[in-house]
């Protein structure tokens, strides 16, 4: 098996040793969804439907940012930045695979680990309280699938990103916590996008946030179909290739000023 | 309790001292927690008025109360963080709480002076923010009760969500490490208790009710301080029983505080 597969295999097993922590997350994702989609149904209130939004997939949408969020971690991640402070990089860094690399095995595993033990069952339960709405096609499924798995490329390699300026401060914890608040901000993750003023919500969705969390749920919720579809997976490949180009621009330029400490 | 109150602020002012150190870390903290829980009250205000009121309150209304809540929230998170579970159950974890018992001052005391987190302001200047905001857009009955009441009422909820930090801290007594669903009652109470309650269902009022009671402290004192009518007609006095509630809150949490300390077992190492 290569080294990458091996990574990503036991980064999926040590996921699922979690066992506590993932269910105490999932009922507390599974909680927000609720809070979420109380809010949204009170909003709503007798009205059909706000810019294409119906109440059901708006419900969705509530029970959909919380399904993601385990397997996505878009806003929370330190991992890498630790091993910087506490040395442990200088052994990552002499793995018979690029560091990079090395860092996408461990989170694809953590992601996929989370998807089947947090993020699925969190879902299923959400439907038995709620009619949601579900895509109307195979191929809208198909879709939907692809760019939740560009999204979990786009969610790493940004958190990769800022994590790398851990290389350069002491205090990248402090820039992280920064950039994270921002980027949530722009996901969606709250309200829904499309309940916000057409201009913001535009934005917000060539944003790599928006790329990263709104744009699958557009698709889950067949608001998107088409061409407009095609448009959201270019977005998303567009953010994943710049991001990528970028870490690895960084990456080189941080492995060259690098201090190991400790050890 | 002069001694103690001493002991107190001497180890903020380490705190603070040491928090300042890098002022364009704490600088960005500091804007940072302020812009994006400013967000989602944005976020929020901009949807509403595409629906122009939710469960029959305006956005001024929601605003008022909204904005106590946050103050509050920000408050507590300030003086209470050293029972910040997601930090203490590290201590815990560490071995770090065996030191704390060898020292000659309460452990109580300790803990609330271990973390003083004046990042903090940020959220509690928000939340001053947009309940300014909602009294420039609502027309209220102020009465010298009501003058009164708001401060009180603010005070209450501290002590309140600081006793869900007391307890959140205690069950790492025994199980080590940070318990994620404690969120659901301070960090999703503190979001609910920003609505009118009124519009969750009824087994979400119910857990808010019976097991964790932010109802008395948010959406009842609103009713009264906004004349807002019932639709879950409870009776008047309801409205002024978050002190009470409060209070009663802290004393179980420091009991179970207490017993949570008799029976530590270090983790070893």
């Amino acid at each position: 098996m290569s080294p990458f597969l091996a990574t990503i295999r036991t980064s999926f097993r040590r996921q699922l040793t979690y066992r506590a922590a993932n269910i105490s997350g999932l009922l507390t994702n599974l909680m927000f969804a609720f809070f979420r989609a109380s809010v949204l149904i009170a909003l709503f209130n007798e009205r059909e439907a706000v810019n294409g939004l119906t109440v059901q997939g708006a419900v969705t949408y509530a029970g959909l940012t919380q399904t993601l969020i385990g397997y996505l971690s878009f806003f929370h991640w330190f991992d890498m930045m630790q091993t910087v402070y506490d040395g442990q990089i200088g052994a990552d860094l002499l793995r018979p695979l690029n560091f990079f690399t090395y860092w996408l095995g461990i989170d694809i595993g953590r992601a996929f680990g989370a998807l089947l033990i947090r993020s699925l069952p969190l879902f299923l339960v959400f439907a038995l309280f709620y009619n949601i709405t579900l895509p109307g096609s195979f191929l809208q499924w198909l879709a939907f699938i692809l760019s939740i798995f560009f999204a979990l490329l786009i969610s790493f390699s940004w958190r990769f990103m800022v994590n790398l300026a851990a290389f350069w401060t002491p205090n990248a914890l402090g820039i992280g916590r920064f950039v994270f608040g921002m980027s949530w901000t722009f996901s969606g993750f709250f309200l829904p996008l499309a309940l916000f003023p057409r201009w913001l919500a535009q934005f917000a969705r060539l944003t790599p946030f928006g790329a990263g969390v709104y744009i699958p749920i557009e698709i889950f919720l067949g608001l998107i179909t088409g061409k407009e579809l095609l448009q959201g997976i270019l977005i998303q490949v567009f953010w994943i290739i710049l991001l990528l180009l970028l870490d690895q621009w960084i990456l080189s330029r941080g492995v060259r000023k690098l201090v190991i400490q400790g050890g | 309790m002069i001694h103690a109150l001493r002991l107190l602020a001497r180890m903020y002012r380490v705190q603070i001292h040491s928090q300042l150190q890098y002022p364009l870390s704490f600088i960005m903290d500091l804007l940072s927690s302020a812009l994006i829980l400013g967000f989602f009250f944005v976020a929020f205000a901009l949807t509403l008025t595409r629906f122009e009121s939710i469960g029959g309150w305006t956005l001024g209304e929601v605003a008022f109360i909204w904005g106590i809540t946050e103050f509050s929230f920000g408050t507590m998170d300030m003086v209470f963080s050293g029972f910040d579970y997601d930090s203490f159950g590290p201590i815990i974890r560490k071995g770090q709480f065996d030191q704390l018992l060898l020292r000659p001052a309460n452990i109580t005391l300790q803990v609330l002076g271990s973390r003083f987190v004046i990042r903090r302001l940020g959220r509690m200047a928000e939340g001053l923010l947009i309940f300014l905001f909602g009294l420039s857009r609502i027309q209220l009955d102020w009465s010298l009760l009501k003058i009164l009441y708001v401060p009180l009422l603010s005070i209450s909820q501290i002590l309140f969500f600081g006793s869900l930090f007391i307890i959140g801290a205690t069950t790492t007594f025994w199980t080590m490490e940070r318990l994620e669903i404690l969120n659901i009652f301070t960090y999703g109470g503190a979001e609910v208790m920003s609505y009118p309650m009124h519009i969750f269902p009824r087994p979400i009022r119910m857990i808010f009710t019976y097991l964790v009671p932010s109802i008395f402290l948010s959406y009842f004192p609103a009713v009264y301080l906004l004349g807002k009518p019932d639709p879950l007609n409870a009776p008047a006095f309801v409205s002024f029983l978050a002190p009470v509630i409060a209070m009663l809150m802290l004393w179980l949490a420091l009991r179970f505080w207490r017993f949570g300390i008799r029976n530590y077992q270090s983790s070893g190492s």
